[in-house]
């Protein structure tokens, strides 16, 4: 990859670019984009000044990469030629045989862009007001003027695998490979619009016999559109490449397919030339639409897109269906088609917002009718109201709660599954789905486990154990086996859940202590792990079951005289979320044992991390209407100006 | 017998995460003949072997049973007891302390060097490193010749990195003791007894994988 696609990927996720409003950049963005990443660089810059940036250890590394590939000392992100208040744009899009990422950037100063590539060693072409780069094989290219800067690379699916994809473009490389080569032309007919006045891209010179046997049919994967514009004419820039026109690498293509399998040359380069030949054409089909095809078919037209829109957040993630983005990148063969494993689940949206007290990320994933009503279902459930009893806030580091409705979730189950598996399997799902729940009795499980549970860590312990070492006397080495002791380090924890019927577990019990595995202590048992070192304690207590580390803790629970203490915020974020955590990195400083480290300065490091991380805070709410959504936050220091410049030191402090 | 402590070690790259001793011990009387010790101790990590023999596989490795080890170190007593020159076969096993040793008698130190080689095969091991053992009654010469295979470093390098850690710690321990005294020994890294009629080798095992260590020897004994 060369430094231009590096630096512009590096753009996308500091901040850059000006000359056009943001609404006409965002304009640019197709409607069937299945992904779109937006960076607001005028946010960015009321948090930290391009000044400041320059300063940091990404802005120095930007620089110097810069300035060592341009042979020029760069010194400062304004002389990339990006207006660096405006808004930045990544988005995917793709069909079933070719995914494209691309990037737009607002241009500022496109000279000094031109001045970057050209003191690079970097040629573009220019044709009216648009200067274009290729990369080597002309998979990634590049499209600046004085208002936009536009990048598109080009990555192959793996449905080029298909046998009537590899035939068409005379790829062999592995045993599927069709012997009937009049098979349909799928890829190639990328290449078949008439390119004969545009850029032609890179394809390396194959040892196929030019004979043509028969016309590519048009109705294949790829997008094979007639572009109108061609902005650029001149052949993109090539190492050690021969060029040939595209029209006679589809007759390649073709000529290459009809062959016998056994006269295919199957080298490895040469098949990979094949597939990045196509890709190329479909890079450059992308980027000539971008220019011609101006703002129709927007993703402004998109209701979801532009609901999700946020002017606060810095940084925001919009995914049209996770359902469709993993579809696209899942093989394509008998296990896996027909099915899909986020069938009913819809468009996703992460935010990312940098404030003066914390750093926060919204998420909402929205799901079909069908999967809403099932969640709806499942999240009924709220945390059991007296776990929050024994929760002690100054002794605890860290917790974790979830609540679902066992019987709701087992009802579904088999729904779920069915979904997954599609038309492929449906009689046999339906099948065992009858099956599951002819055996399993949803109502009765979901008594002896509720669904809820808190699991709360308390921290880390140390414990002394012995182990068989060797000692070897001076006189002549013999051998005598000792008993050394060393420090093991353990967790300290407390995890709790709801039970209604306790028959099962009680019939547990007898039969440990019977088999001697569970000692009876006084309300409490202890269970015996053989030679493991963490002593594990448990209670039944008011329809709960406390699992624990520590005996003390569990005899005042057995003994109704524990004493909890819990803050108003975590009680109204346990009470209610449906899953809920809680990490304070700050109370574990200190606490982890210098053994685990190996040495004093590490564990010193360590201590300082973890004393300038912020607690950090997670929480998905109940659904509402057909989306769930969550947050993760973390608290930043007071003496931190605001979250932006509180990450860029943190990093900072790590990389020491 | 390098054979021996390469199988152990796949063993413990299976199936642990910290650190393992192994201790090799060569006891040779003047006329040639003697007794081997072999001791793998995974005692120090007997909490973390304990757990994860409770599960199926580990780290994507296939965690051997009990059952499984006691099978595979009954079959090497077997095979050892029909070797040529192998006598008095015994093996103890320590699933307590996860200690494991065999030990027999030989005739020639030169019975020992194929042994190593077969038993792997038979456990359909590759054999990454070779050594070889001999020693004159006349000259009163005894000399270990190890030879570090690139494939030892091959091997360690596939492995993934919560794995390699089982060797970071790992201890190889050699002791050859003899009835005359030792006037001259070659490896830098061994150590004479006050009796003189001792030798130890002490290295990490990490070395030995790597090739940095070089544990061959020669040790002429006082006439």
């Amino acid at each position: 990859m060369n430094f231009l696609t590096k630096l512009t990927l590096t753009l996308s996720v500091i901040f850059l670019v000006t000359g056009l409003k943001a609404q006409d950049l965002q304009r640019k963005i197709p409607s069937d984009a299945l992904v779109v990443a937006t960076l607001k660089g005028k946010n960015m810059l009321e948090l930290m000044s391009t000044n400041e940036f320059n300063q940091t250890f990404l802005g120095k590394k930007i620089l110097d990469k810069v300035s060592r590939s341009a042979k020029n000392k760069v010194n400062q992100v304004e002389e990339l030629g990006f207006n660096l208040s405006a808004d930045f744009y990544y988005y995917n899009q793709g069909n079933d045989s070719v995914s494209y990422h691309c990037l737009l950037a607002p241009v500022k100063n496109a000279g000094k862009l031109d001045e970057l590539y050209t003191s690079s060693g970097l040629k573009f072409n220019t044709a009216g007001s648009w200067r274009t780069y290729y990369n080597q094989d002309s998979t990634e290219l590049t499209r600046w003027n004085e208002n936009i800067l536009y990048f598109v690379k080009g990555e192959g699916k793996t449905t080029y695998l298909y046998p009537a994809a590899q035939t068409s473009i005379g790829i062999t490389d592995t045993a599927m490979v069709a012997a009937d080569s009049t098979i349909v032309d799928t890829v190639a007919v990328a290449a078949a619009y008439d390119t004969r006045e545009i850029q032609e891209p890179a394809v390396r010179k194959t040892k196929a016999t030019k004979t043509k046997t028969s016309g590519a049919k048009k109705k294949g994967k790829v997008h094979s559109k007639k572009h109108k514009a061609r902005p650029a004419r001149k052949k993109p820039v090539q190492i050690k490449e021969e060029e040939t026109d595209p029209t006679e690498a589809v007759a390649m293509a073709d000529s290459v397919a009809a062959a016998p399998a056994y006269e295919i040359d199957n080298s490895y380069s040469e098949q990979l030339a094949k597939k990045k030949a196509v890709i190329a054409r479909c890079v450059q089909q992308k980027a000539d639409d971008f220019i011609t095809k101006g703002e129709s078919g927007s993703i402004l037209d998109n209701k979801d897109y532009v609901n999700s829109t946020d002017q606060h957040a810095e940084i925001s993630v919009w995914i049209a269906g996770l359902d469709r983005l993993i579809g696209g990148y899942m093989p394509s063969n008998r296990y896996f088609d027909g099915k899909s494993m986020f069938k009913g689940y819809g468009s996703v949206v992460a935010k990312l917002y940098l404030e003066e007290k914390n750093i926060k990320i919204g998420t909402a994933m929205h799901f079909d009718q069908d999967m809403a009503d099932v969640f709806k279902k499942v999240n009924k459930r709220k945390l059991n109201k007296k776990f929050l009893q024994y929760v002690n806030e100054d002794k605890l580091i860290g917790y974790m709660a979830y609540a679902a409705d066992t019987k709701a979730y087992l009802e579904a189950y088999p729904k779920i599954i069915s979904r997954f598996y599609g038309s492929t399997y449906g009689d046999e799902i339906e099948m065992a789905s009858d099956l599951f729940s002819l055996l399993l009795d949803e109502e009765a499980v979901s008594k002896v486990v509720k669904g809820d549970g808190l699991f709360i860590f308390n921290g880390l312990s140390q414990k002394e154990v012995s182990y068989k070492s060797y000692e070897y006397n001076e006189e002549n080495f013999e051998t005598k086996e000792v008993t050394k002791t060393k420090k093991e380090t353990l967790p300290d924890f407390l995890l709790m859940f709801s039970s209604e019927d306790h028959r099962l577990i009680n019939k547990l019990i007898a039969y440990g202590v019977k088999k001697n595995f569970v000692k009876n202590d006084q309300g409490y048992y202890e269970m015996s792990i053989p030679k493991s070192p963490l002593a594990l304690f448990f209670t039944l207590k008011n329809d709960m079951i406390f699992l624990g580390t520590n005996a003390n803790e569990m005899a005042q629970i057995a003994g109704d005289h524990y004493v909890g203490k819990i803050s108003s915020r975590h009680k109204k974020m346990l009470n209610n979320a449906n899953y809920a955590a809680y990490f304070s990195s700050k109370k574990l400083a200190g606490k982890i044992p210098a053994e685990e480290f190996g040495n004093t300065a590490k564990v010193e490091k360590a201590n300082k991390i973890l004393t300038s991380i912020g607690d950090i805070y997670m929480k998905s709410d109940p659904i509402e209407g057909n989306a769930i959504s969550g947050e993760i936050s973390m608290d930043i220091p007071s003496s931190q100006q605001n979250a932006l410049k509180y990450l860029f030191s943190l990093i900072e402090e790590a990389k020491k | 017998m390098k054979g021996y402590l390469y199988l152990f070690l796949i063993l413990v790259a299976c199936c642990c995460s910290s650190c393992f001793q192994i201790v090799e011990e060569i006891n040779l009387s003047d006329n040639g003949t003697g007794t081997v010790n072999l001791t793998v101790n995974l005692s120090q990590s007997k909490t973390k072997v304990a757990s994860i023999l409770l599960l199926d596989s580990v780290n994507g490795y296939k965690v051997p049973s009990k059952q499984k080890i006691q099978k595979e170190m009954d079959e090497v007593v077997a095979y050892l007891k029909n070797s040529k020159g192998i006598t008095n076969v015994s093996r103890k096993l320590d699933l307590e302390n996860f200690v494991a040793s065999v030990s027999f008698s030989f005739n020639n130190i030169s019975n020992i060097n194929n042994i190593s080689q077969n038993v792997l095969k038979k456990l359909k091991v590759n054999a990454i490193s070779s050594s070889s053992y001999s020693f004159s009654p006349v000259t009163h010469v005894f000399e270990r010749n190890y030879a570090h295979n690139k494939e030892a470093l091959i091997q360690y390098n596939k492995l993934k990195p919560q794995v390699k850690n089982v060797f970071k710690e790992a201890t190889y321990t050699s002791i050859y003791r003899f009835e005359l005294p030792v006037s001259v020994c070659t490896n830098p890294l061994a150590k004479v007894s006050a009796s003189k009629k001792a030798v130890m080798v002490r290295t990490g095992m990490l070395g030995l994988i790597n090739g940095k260590t070089n544990i061959s020897n020669k040790i002429t004994l006082s006439k």
